[in-house]
């Protein structure tokens, strides 16, 4: 459908929920009130056993009301998602922080006084913390079975061919380390019981996952559960399940079901959860031309303890590999356990892991070409119709499809993007500064990248539509708003798709009790691809019971019929429409749901719909101190259509500057001698501030296949877009560091310090 | 750090959005825990307890403070101002600064919003039409995760320009 003929999309209509959010009244779960409070004895070593514990002491102090160890929860494993399954506590702790014991008391200051009370003897075991030496047979052992994972292996044509025929070869290896999600608001959750019915206040993006793991740890049918999420304060990939659930409900439960709340301070959130770190080995051959004859990365990840989800497995491995047309590449990864707290999914989560090496690399090999950034980007990228990757796959474990780019802007968006940074102007060779000012030097640089960001999942959801009598709209959604808009974005569709208003459609969410579900919840952007897919087919159900209802009335065929405006009538005559309220004597119910297995469908036959990104950064080195300015980015993003301008926008500039701070700030510190993260506070964990952000020049591309109805592949061919601009922060600075002062910086993130001494070893070489 | 309950208590008279409040009070207590637990203003929001990041942000006696670094029983006599007096409670009519957050998309996640809008409010009061620098400067103390600060910017810009109509 055109853009000139829509009336709600396209829009920059206020997300529903602001009006409450400015004025205070939102309820977010701490602002719930609970009969208890919990706290959680963390263990003090990285690695070690509970030889004894003893919690008669705490027991004694008045307003404890329960008190749980691995003993209340010995050999009872929680299904956690993808990978390691474990206990809600165990009497193997396997990192700083992990679950001890957790007490329930009457006030917040009891319930920290008895954790003092709780004695513990504990065998302190050997720890590791590096994933190569992690990986290694003589590394002490988290799991019986071993540390690590993987080999996971992509690979396609002859890689040995591929460097034999190229004229230059470089090999490289960096480090990227984690970043946190640190969301203002941390973990929380609130369990209360009611005979045997559990009702969890959580804030959450998987509600349906919670439901499932609560069920199954307490062996009740998902019935006697219910998860109620309505306002999360930011999750990013960082509110999934994990054990403090399981720990909240169980208190609840041993207090007679009176109501808990557990709520993370921020060291303690501080200490919780990340995106893994990456140890990446980087080896590119290229003709002289520049074409690229062969890509490989080897990569060991640090997972953690408890690595939940899809932090390094295939499919992610592979946005980040098939972005250049080389007909020969191999990807290894391996996860390895460590003694760190637990790696997750967060915002493009593997992609600073491949982007970060192949894109400093590809500079590189540039650079001994003697070929500008921007040009063997060019000569490299696919384009709309090549298949990806360009031959078939000799090794593929994560089960990635080949299959061709239906739409791929990328060299419009590479020069759009050029364009804004200035690029033409001030390029003047690598490591030849824009600008010079004293000790300041100006860089800018580049980093190009094909995601698949929002895909539909159409097999995990259902979603209901309810058509009023008035013709106006409930939708009935899964779908988890964090503040990313989804639930304004599905109501957009609604009104588009029934010729209804904004203000006419009203949704339901946030409560498992609706029916309406997503297995995986709030991940991967796939919520406007998925639900609102989903929410267009339920709308065209509803459409066509209305019309299978009024055609009698019309004397006419239901498929003559049209519905639209909270009317009916015989199409091309809207003047002999008749009001709905006339017509229905109840509303209408229209519902979808995806066909079982039916995931990352094609968005038509052998087309799968990747989105190219770049990002340009221009930065301004001090090499007397090492800290960089960040001067200017332009992230450039293709959501296809956006169904509300003003979100995407948001979108696209918060995932900026989170790709920012973890560029040259942000950093998860850990001192070995005292077992204790340093990190544990917005002081020494650094995140951006208005007064560290640059100018922000946004490239928004635009284009959809106007033969495809709405309802079929993406809703109105919007494509999913929270994570598209996460990812390429270090890599375009690090490239734009080289470009300023001629030194390569190969470990994240790029702060002062690490900075400062690659320009002094630099100098000294 | 373990905080042990202290016996020593008050009776404070705090004057919150206009309305006075008889309260007795632990002499540990933090003025964000009062407001958020005795009075139900749960608007002022606790991100990090430790006043890094600025969601706490409330007006006491028009300067922007940090209420989770604040000992309440310090509140006496003093006009503390939190996010749910702004606007008309009563007409629900929203504060210029409310409504430009609203319509410019300086909201999403929504839980640094009150503390930011504090913030704001403080800075408006002082300095009506400040400019980009200056507005950066008077949310330096707030930590926003979602939005990246630029909407938020645009929005304190259009609440200055609503205000400046007035």
């Amino acid at each position: 459908m055109a853009r000139e003929t829509m009336k709600v999309i396209g829009k920059a209509i206020p997300v529903m929920e602001a009006r409450d959010k400015v004025t205070g009244r939102t309820v977010y779960v701490d602002d719930m009130k609970a009969e208890l409070f919990v706290k959680i004895l963390g263990s003090p070593h990285a690695h070690a056993r509970v030889k004894s514990i003893d919690t008669s002491r705490a027991k004694k102090l008045a307003g404890v009301e329960a008190i749980m160890t691995y003993k209340e929860v010995a050999h009872r494993l929680i299904p956690f998602g993808r990978y390691q399954s474990c206990s809600a506590m165990d009497e193997h702790l396997r990192h700083v922080g992990d679950y001890v014991a957790a007490v329930a008391a009457t006030s917040e200051a009891i319930a920290e006084q008895a954790l003092e009370l709780i004695d513990v003897d504990y065998e302190v075991l050997p720890a590791v913390f590096d994933p190569e030496e992690a990986a290694k047979p003589t590394a002490p052992k988290i799991y019986p079975e071993g540390n690590v994972r993987g080999p996971s292996l992509q690979e396609w044509g002859d890689i040995n061919k591929g460097f034999a025929e190229a004229d230059v070869v470089v090999e490289d290896n960096f480090d990227v380390t984690p970043q946190m999600h640190s969301a203002m608001e941390t973990h929380v959750c609130m369990a209360r019981w009611q005979g045997d019915e559990l009702t969890i206040w959580c804030a959450t993006q998987t509600p349906w996952e919670l439901r499932g793991m609560v069920a199954y740890f307490f062996e009740i049918p998902e019935s006697k559960v219910t998860v109620l999420s309505p306002n999360i304060g930011g999750g990013f990939g960082g509110k999934y399940v994990g054990k403090y659930q399981v720990v909240t409900c169980l208190l609840s439960k041993m207090a007679g079901g009176r109501s808990t709340k557990l709520t993370f301070t921020r060291e303690e959130d501080n200490c919780y959860l990340r995106r893994p770190r990456g140890k990446i080995y980087a080896k590119v051959g290229a003709r002289k031309d520049g074409t690229i004859t062969a890509l490989q990365l080897r990569g060991y990840f640090d997972i953690g303890a408890y690595e939940r989800h899809y932090a390094t497995w295939c499919s992610s491995l592979s946005y980040g590999t098939i972005s250049y047309k080389t007909e020969n590449a191999r990807f290894e990864s391996y996860s390895v356990y460590t003694n760190h707290f637990h790696a997750q999914a967060m915002r493009s989560v593997s992609a600073p892991f491949f982007t970060f090496p192949i894109e400093q690399v590809i500079d590189e090999v540039a650079e001994k070409l003697g070929l500008d950034p921007v040009e063997i980007r060019l000569k490299n990228m696919p384009e709309t119709g090549d298949f990806v990757p360009a031959t078939p796959y000799v090794n593929n474990s994560g089960g990635c499809k080949r299959a061709k780019l239906d739409i791929y802007p990328g060299r419009q968006m590479i020069q759009q993007v050029v364009e804004a940074i200035d690029w033409k102007r001030k390029w003047k060779g690598f490591g030849k500064p824009a600008a010079i000012n004293g000790a300041k030097r100006r860089g800018i640089g580049l980093a190009y990248m094909m995601e698949h960001c929002g895909y539909c999942w159409e097999s995990v959801a259902t979603i209901q539509v309810i058509v009023n009598r008035d013709g106006s709209a409930i939708v009935h959604s899964g779908a988890q708003e964090i503040g990313q808009g989804i639930n304004t974005t599905l109501r957009m569709l609604a009104a588009e798709s029934l010729g209804i208003s904004f203000e006419d459609v009203a949704i339901v969410t946030a409560d498992t009790r609706t029916g309406q579900y997503d297995a995986i919840g709030a991940k991967a952007s796939h919520q406007l691809a998925t639900h609102g897919h989903l929410l267009l087919r339920a709308v065209e159900e509803a459409k066509q019971k209305i019309r299978n209802l009024v055609a009698p009335v019309f004397n006419a065929k239901p498929e003559e019929i049209e519905i639209k405006g909270k009317e009916a009538y015989i199409k091309g005559h809207p003047e002999g429409a008749k009001p709905l309220r006339d017509l229905l004597s109840t509303a209408v119910t229209g519902s979808a749901a995806g066909a079982p297995g039916n995931w990352l469908p094609d968005v038509k036959p052998g087309f799968r719909p990747y989105q190219p990104v770049v990002l340009a950064a221009e930065v301004e080195v001090d090499i007397e101190t090492g800290v960089v300015k960040p001067i200017k980015l332009v992230p450039g993003m293709f959501p296809r259509r956006m169904i509300n301008s003003a979100v995407v926008r948001g979108q696209a500039i918060g995932g900026a500057v989170m790709t920012l701070g973890m560029s040259l700030w942000e950093e998860v510190k850990y001192d070995e001698e005292a077992s204790t993260y340093l990190s544990r506070d917005f002081t020494d964990y650094k995140i951006p501030r208005a007064l560290d952000i640059p100018e922000i020049e946004n490239v928004l591309l635009e284009e959809v296949d106007e033969t495809i109805p709405p309802h079929e592949g993406l809703p109105y061919g919007g494509g999913g877009l929270g994570e598209l601009t996460c990812w390429g922060g270090p890599a375009a600075i690090a490239n734009a560091i080289y470009n300023a002062t001629g030194v390569r910086i190969k470990r994240s993130p790029l702060t002062a310090e690490v900075v400062l001494e690659a320009l002094d070893k630099e100098a000294t070489k | 750090m373990l905080v042990k309950a202290i016996a020593t208590r008050k009776t404070v008279k705090l004057v919150v959005n206009g309305k006075e409040h008889i309260l007795d009070i632990g002499a540990n207590e933090t003025l964000a825990d009062v407001l958020r637990v005795k009075l139900n203003l749960t608007g002022t929001k606790i991100g990090c307890n430790r006043g890094e990041c600025g969601a706490c942000t409330v007006l006491i006696n028009g300067i922007p403070t940090l209420s989770c670094l604040t000992l309440a029983i310090e509140c006496e006599e003093k006009e503390i101002l939190t996010i749910e007096g702004l606007g008309n409670p009563e007409t629900g009519e929203l504060d210029p600064i409310q409504e430009a957050f609203v319509e410019n998309f300086g909201v999403q996640c929504g839980f640094c919003t009150p503390g930011m809008i504090m913030s704001v409010k403080a800075l408006l009061n002082k300095n009506p039409n400040p400019s980009e620098e200056e507005i950066k400067e008077g949310i330096q103390g707030n930590l926003c995760r979602c939005t990246g600060y630029t909407q938020i910017i645009e929005s304190i810009q259009a609440a200055s320009r609503k205000i400046g109509r007035r």
